[in-house]
């Protein structure tokens, strides 16, 4: 369980307002889901709980401060954005993996557990054929599941993924919402997402942000009952269409 | 997998040690059996231990500054610290003169740092892309090496092997530069093993060293001064040896297949401590015959300057390696 109380982040000498006093509990053990437009907050509301980004307020993970618990989170928390494959050295995604577990090894050098624990992952997420490749000549597609393993080698209790099924095709978009479903039993995931469809289809808790202020924050149940709060949010209108025992949530344009 | 990492692990440590061990070796029980005078003994044995740990110091600081800047192009030479710590060492010449070797270290360190901190400035004020960094280096190269010819004039007259120094040479050795050697090189070792774990953090990105407990800027300025000194000392006593920073990473890189500094910078010392050896070597022997000893330094600009141009091609067209 993760708490926010009062969580407000200002970027460039208090001159931006990212984020503006938070408060929200975010559950324990499911995949909850940040939305919103562009710039509303996403990704600083996500870098704020991996303490990436310095903030006011308080967030508490299991009723710890964070703040006072960072070299811990470090080893319980994994936050993957899109990384710049073009700066890359020639990493292999071998490496990437056994790079990925720096907070929980204390061998200087590579172990066999590194390379255990990264095979071990890399079949969970079918890239193990990848290993050996580099990072800059993987597609968009297997980047993102590249990234997701390089989360997961450390075997975090907190996931958080900026945009995770951003470049992904119909196809993995669906794998991916299942995969984080089937392993949301071990950690609490939070995502940020632009995807209405993705999110209902992947998530069990929703908060909405618009212009860094919080809109909505609930089950998905509660949203889908409400699609109007989403309308509010982007201008645009919103309704919950039922296919094949999902619910899901789809914009349309307005008639002209 | 498992075997595959002893091998290189093995390879990697192997072929330092080797190649720190076996130059120096070969020195001395080639010279021994020569029945040559103690100063010559002495000088050869020096001069090879130079330009070993001269490779050492170059080509890990050529794998920390791509590591850390995140850029395949760059070493202590392209980013201007060698022509910077040589117009101080040069500077020093004429106001010190030439007996104190600890002035000219301490010149020259001030110089390469100074010339760093320059050329980074410039390209993060650019735009921070790779290109911008070698032309940045190069604006601040050329300045410095404008300035040291100009100050050459003065200091040649005085003191011969200054203008040796333009290229790099191991030619002027002298028993009392050890210290000035010996220490950049332990300091080298030392910051391979309390950082080369962490630069590989760095590697991938800011935000993902930052989320693994890593600070990328406290990383990169620790770099940057470890490297902007070690190097700058190197050059204090025996002028700008270009490319072999630059050159030794990506063959270490390749020929390990991995990124892994844990790797890649023990091979590349070893890399580069070997080239340094044997180009001295060639041109004490084989070049000297034809034409009187050349300076270490021009042979391995000749060599490394078209690998160099092959790298820039690659990348600004967007294919690496």
């Amino acid at each position: 369980m993760i708490k926010l109380r009062e969580v407000s982040v200002t970027y460039r000498g208090n001159l931006v307002e990212a984020l503006k006093n938070i408060t929200t509990v975010i559950p324990g053990n499911v995949v909850s889901c940040i939305m919103g437009p562009n710039a509303s907050g996403k990704t600083t509301m996500l870098k704020a709980i991996a303490q990436l980004v310095d903030y006011e307020g308080r967030i508490e993970f299991n009723e710890k401060d964070a703040k006072e618990m960072v070299k811990t989170l470090r080893r319980m928390l994994s936050y993957v954005s899109a990384i710049d494959v073009r700066e890359l050295l020639g990493v292999t995604v071998l490496d990437l993996l056994i790079y990925s577990r720096y907070p929980i090894s204390e061998k200087f050098l590579t172990t066999m557990k590194d390379i255990e624990e990264s095979v071990k992952t890399a079949e969970t997420l079918n890239i193990k054929h990848l290993l050996h490749r580099k990072v800059n000549e993987l597609s968009s597609g297997e980047l993102q599941r590249v990234l997701l393993a390089s989360a997961l080698v450390r075997r975090p209790e907190i996931l958080l993924l900026d945009e995770p099924e951003s470049h992904l095709d119909m196809r993995s978009k669906i794998w991916l919402s299942g995969f984080l479903k089937s392993i949301s039993n071990n950690a609490t995931i939070v995502l940020s997402t632009h995807d209405p469809y993705f999110a209902s289809l992947t998530c069990d808790y929703l908060i909405l942000l618009s212009k860094g202020r919080l809109v909505f924050s609930g089950t998905r149940e509660h949203l889908l009952q409400n699609p109007e709060v989403l309308e509010e949010v982007y201008n645009t209108p919103f309704t919950t269409v039922k296919i094949g025992g999902y619910e899901i949530l789809v914009s349309v344009p307005l008639e002209s | 997998m498992h075997r595959e990492l002893i091998v290189k692990t093995t390879i990697a440590f192997s072929t330092l040690i080797a190649s720190i061990v076996l130059p120096i070796a070969y020195t001395y029980f080639s010279s021994i059996n020569q029945d040559l005078p103690e100063t010559i003994l002495s000088y050869r044995l020096h001069r090879s231990i130079y330009s070993v740990l001269a490779g050492v110091v170059l080509a890990s600081s050529g794998c920390m500054l791509q590591s850390t800047l995140r850029n395949p192009l760059v070493d202590h030479h392209i980013l201007g610290v060698g022509a910077g710590a040589l117009f101080a060492v040069y500077l020093s010449f004429l106001l010190h003169g030439f007996s104190s070797l600890f002035m000219i270290a301490l010149a020259a360190s001030a110089g390469g740092l100074f010339a760093l901190f320059l050329s980074v400035a410039i390209a993060e004020i650019m735009s921070g892309s790779d290109a911008a960094y070698v032309l940045s280096g190069l604006g601040v190269t050329s300045m410095f090496s404008g300035l040291s010819i100009l100050l050459l004039y003065y200091v040649a007259p005085r003191y011969g092997p200054a203008s040796l120094m333009l290229t790099g040479s191991f030619i002027h050795s002298r028993k009392d530069m050890m210290p000035y050697v010996l220490a950049p090189a332990v300091f080298m070792i030392i910051s391979y093993f309390a950082l080369a774990k962490k630069m590989n953090t760095v590697v991938i990105g800011d935000d993902y060293a930052l989320q693994l407990g890593v600070n990328p800027r406290r990383i990169r300025l620790a770099t940057a001064l470890i490297v902007g000194v070690s190097s700058s000392l190197i050059v204090s006593m025996f002028g700008m040896i270009g490319f072999i920073g630059l050159v030794t990473p990506h063959m270490a890189r390749l020929f390990l297949k991995t990124s892994d500094n844990r790797l890649v910078i023990p091979l590349a010392m070893g890399f580069g401590s070997l080239l340094l050896y044997i180009t001295d070597s060639l041109s004490r022997m084989v070049v000297a015959e034809v034409l009187g000893e050349v300076p270490a330094g021009a042979v391995t600009s000749a060599i490394g300057a078209p690998f160099f141009l092959i790298l820039l091609v690659k990348r600004l067209r967007g294919v690496q390696h």
